[in-house]
């Protein structure tokens, strides 16, 4: 293992105390979920492979949120156990990029893109027990490794071009990107995606499921994305985990999106629709009692 | 400016080098001119986290807690410094902990700020002093800033600085991606209570030269420009800072000369450059500017008309000029007294006036010329833009100078209202002048642009001669003319058959 690395490394050498991956990035046991003490959900076992691509699917306050910021380490499970990437989840997980639903910014932001990618480059620099952390403190003097990873993070999501221009310019597609190269600038193992399709038309969202499926395949990263709607990447998924009336279920697309399984998952009557070219629709079970939690 | 003002301020000659000198040789002036750069470049850097994080409203209600703990101070009897930086940062340490999303709580703020206000004015009214106290408390009173005043301010700034180069970065990630910050470990807490206490000691100085009532010129509107000018981070701050700057410095200056408040002068700066930036913005949005449906040729024939038109006023102007010289040294007294003038050089007026009425003329010509090229090459929106600047313009200098001749006619019969007109008149033709020539300039841009586009050298020549009285318009039709015969300029297509 080298002494001094410019970034995060891509990928972990034999004997790294890091590597651990062998492991799934995801493991759930009979974990249960409070949010200001009412039950979000309980029960969920699950196991999310490295490289997999999962939607995270559900009515309106499911949960959905709420799993994310158990894995960033921003909320607890009150009982069962999780573990992210091997790890008991901790909050400034730099090995998690995570763009989430709501932002600080708007159309008064007149900021270039590229500033806020850089910013969100985490550094370098040793900590104890020979970890990588955060360099969050203080000017910066890797300006050209951060420039470097700044560029390769907007060239991977194809928005290179928008490096330049101002955050508040911005259409909400493009946005998107410049969020999932934020997210992605720091080489994360794994991504958390808070409803990125939400604001976009059918086009817009196939384009940018296409975009975070190429990252998915070219640099190896875990990601979990929250939507509403399945069908703009049903056919990219590995896995889907569908949160409804405080249960989890996780499994395969074809495993899942049965009307005997969302039918239990809900408790009512619930038909899954196929049309030719693969789209489904679920029929019955929105109206339902999830509604409750964060 | 030698109007009949009757302000006895410090005398003013045309050497800017022996004025400064003067202004430097008083203990006073320097020391406002080293606290208010240090202020400056302290409300430059911190307006700018100020405006990304929409936290003008927690900065203006922070001034005010500092009006109180002004007041108490010089109840106690110490610097009222002391009194505002106790205040502010208390208050910004109490506005920190209830909550980091300051700018959305308005109606806790706002009642926090009228009851700070009140318990100000009791302190005032307990103590003797009243007026003169609260007045500069309110206003600023940056001439009275001491030599260890200067000091202190200058060690607190270097402080602030110092932790602002620690907590840069973290603070401008969460002021622009809280969620994100959060998930990245960075203590939003710790950030915005750093955050709201320097930013209480920056408003606690600025107060000194500017006031509670006024700080917001100060603390906001530079970065609120400085944003709107670059979206790089780093050049918006140094913009804030310059604007800052030029601010203080221009209102101390003029204020030493004219014997009125350094304040007005300071936040009248602001104002007009934030009038200008926004002025821009608003401008390159109007309808004005869109694209309209129109063939080529009526562009250029515009245009044609337009150059002939300026061609006319250009000989107008300098036949006015000429004809005012002589009158002017035939009778000296004419020249600020518009009654003089009328009577003594009638003809020097009515040329000029008419050389004013055809270069508007000539500038809306341009300007319909352009936006019609702009249809088929949108290269000519920019000279249709910078044209429509320069007609602003013309009308501000024109409003500019019916103020000023108003305050030299009032001179005589209302004392007090004369330098008002010029104080406000003067600034206007000096602005309406400059947005002018802007206008000029984009006459110069666009007919080089037509000339690249028809290829045409004289067509070129005429707008590099436009620097040149005279010259250039006249250059230009003569183009226009041989540019027609050779058949490079498209024709201009007979009434009814276009579009």
């Amino acid at each position: 293992m080298d002494a001094e690395l410019p970034h995060p490394p891509l990928s972990r050498a034999e004997g790294d105390p890091l590597d651990r991956s062998g492991t799934p990035a995801i493991e759930a046991v009979r974990l249960e979920v409070r949010y200001q003490s009412k039950l979000v959900w309980k029960d969920a076992t699950f196991r999310i492979q490295r490289g997999e691509f999962v939607a995270v699917i559900g009515p309106n306050g499911a949960g959905k949120t709420t799993l994310f910021r158990m894995m960033l380490g921003l909320h607890w499970p009150t009982s069962g156990r999780l573990s992210v990437l091997g790890e008991r989840p901790r909050r400034g997980n730099y090995r998690i990029g995570y763009v989430p639903q709501r932002h600080t910014m708007d159309r008064d932001t007149h900021l270039e893109c590229d500033k806020l990618v850089r910013l969100a480059y985490p550094g370098a620099r040793w900590g104890p027990g020979k970890r990588w952390r955060p360099r969050q403190w203080g000017p910066r003097f890797d300006l050209q490794a951060e420039g470097e990873a700044a560029a390769q993070a907007l060239e991977d999501v194809g928005a290179y071009e928008l490096g330049p221009k101002s955050l508040g310019a911005l259409s909400g597609g493009e946005l998107q990107r410049i969020f999932l190269a934020e997210a992605l600038v720091g080489n994360p193992e794994m991504l958390l995606l808070d409803e990125p399709l939400s604001n976009l038309d059918l086009r817009r969202s196939r384009e940018l499921v296409e975009t975070i499926h190429g990252v998915v395949r070219t640099r190896g990263v875990t990601t979990l994305l929250v939507a509403h709607d399945i069908n703009p990447m049903i056919r990219c998924l590995n896995k889907v985990i569908y949160i409804a009336n405080g249960r989890v279920a996780v499994g395969t697309p074809d495993e899942v999106l049965t009307s005997e399984r969302l039918s239990r998952l809900y408790g009512v009557r619930v038909e899954v629709l196929h049309d030719s070219r693969g789209n489904v629709v679920i029929v019955g079970g929105e109206d339902d009692r999830g509604g409750e939690g964060a | 400016m030698t109007g009949g003002g009757g302000w006895s301020g410090i005398p003013w000659s045309w050497n800017i080098i022996t004025d400064f000198r003067l202004l430097w040789s008083f203990e006073f002036m320097r020391n406002a001119m080293e606290a208010g750069t240090m202020i400056a470049i302290l409300a430059g850097i911190i307006g700018y986290f100020v405006v990304l994080r929409r936290s003008s409203f927690a900065s203006h209600a922070l001034g005010h807690t500092g009006f109180s703990g002004a007041a108490a101070a010089v109840l106690v009897g110490v610097q009222p410094v002391y009194g505002l930086l106790i205040f502010t940062m208390a208050t910004g340490s109490g506005m920190a902990v209830l909550g980091n999303r300051a700018s959305a709580r308005d109606v806790e703020i706002g009642t926090v700020l009228a009851f700070a206000l009140g318990l100000g004015l009791l302190f005032i009214s307990l103590y003797r002093g009243y007026a003169q106290e609260a007045y500069s408390i309110l206003f600023g009173e940056v001439l009275g800033i001491s030599s260890a005043e200067v000091a202190f301010t200058f060690w607190s700034t270097l402080g602030v600085l110092a932790v602002l180069t620690l907590i840069y970065r973290p603070l401008l990630f969460a002021s622009l991606d809280e969620d994100v910050a959060e998930a990245k470990g960075l203590p939003l807490l710790f950030l915005n209570l750093a955050f709201l206490l320097i930013l209480a000691v920056a408003i606690s100085f600025a107060v000194q030269i500017i006031g509670v009532l006024l700080i917001f010129a100060l603390m906001v509107t530079p970065a609120a420009i400085a944003v709107r000018l670059t979206s790089r981070s780093l050049w918006a701050v140094v913009v804030s800072v310059l604007i800052a700057m030029t601010a203080v410095w221009g209102g101390l200056f003029v204020a030493l000369w004219t014997n009125y408040p350094a304040s007005f002068f300071i936040v009248g700066i602001v104002f007009v450059e934030y009038i200008c930036i926004r002025g821009v913005g608003v401008l390159r949005e109007t309808a004005l500017l869109q694209a309209v449906e129109a063939p080529e040729p009526d562009g250029v024939w515009y245009l044609r008309d337009a150059a002939i038109v300026a061609a006319i006023s250009q000989g107008l102007f300098v036949v006015g000029a000429v004809l005012l010289t002589i009158a002017l040294l035939a009778h000296p007294g004419a020249a600020w007294n518009p009654a003089g003038l009328l009577g003594h050089a009638l003809p020097a007026v009515a040329a000029l006036e008419a050389a004013a009425v055809l270069g508007g003329t000539s500038s809306l010509l341009y300007f319909s010329g352009f936006r019609k090229m702009a249809t088929s090459a949108r290269e000519f929106a920019t000279p249709a833009f910078l044209t429509l600047v320069g007609l602003l313009g013309l009308g501000i200098a024109i409003g500019g100078l019916a103020l000023f001749l108003t305050g030299e006619t009032l001179a005589t019969t209302a004392y007090g209202l004369a330098p008002v007109a010029v104080l406000f008149g003067a600034p206007l033709i000096v602005l309406g002048s400059v947005l002018t020539g802007v206008g000029l300039f984009g006459h110069a841009v666009g007919s080089w642009k037509l000339g690249l586009r028809y290829n045409d050298a004289a067509l070129r020549a005429g707008a590099l001669l436009m620097v040149v009285p005279l010259v250039g318009y006249a250059v230009s039709c003569f183009a226009y003319r041989r540019a027609l015969v050779r058949g490079a300029v498209p024709a201009p297509i007979p009434r009814g058959t276009s579009g």
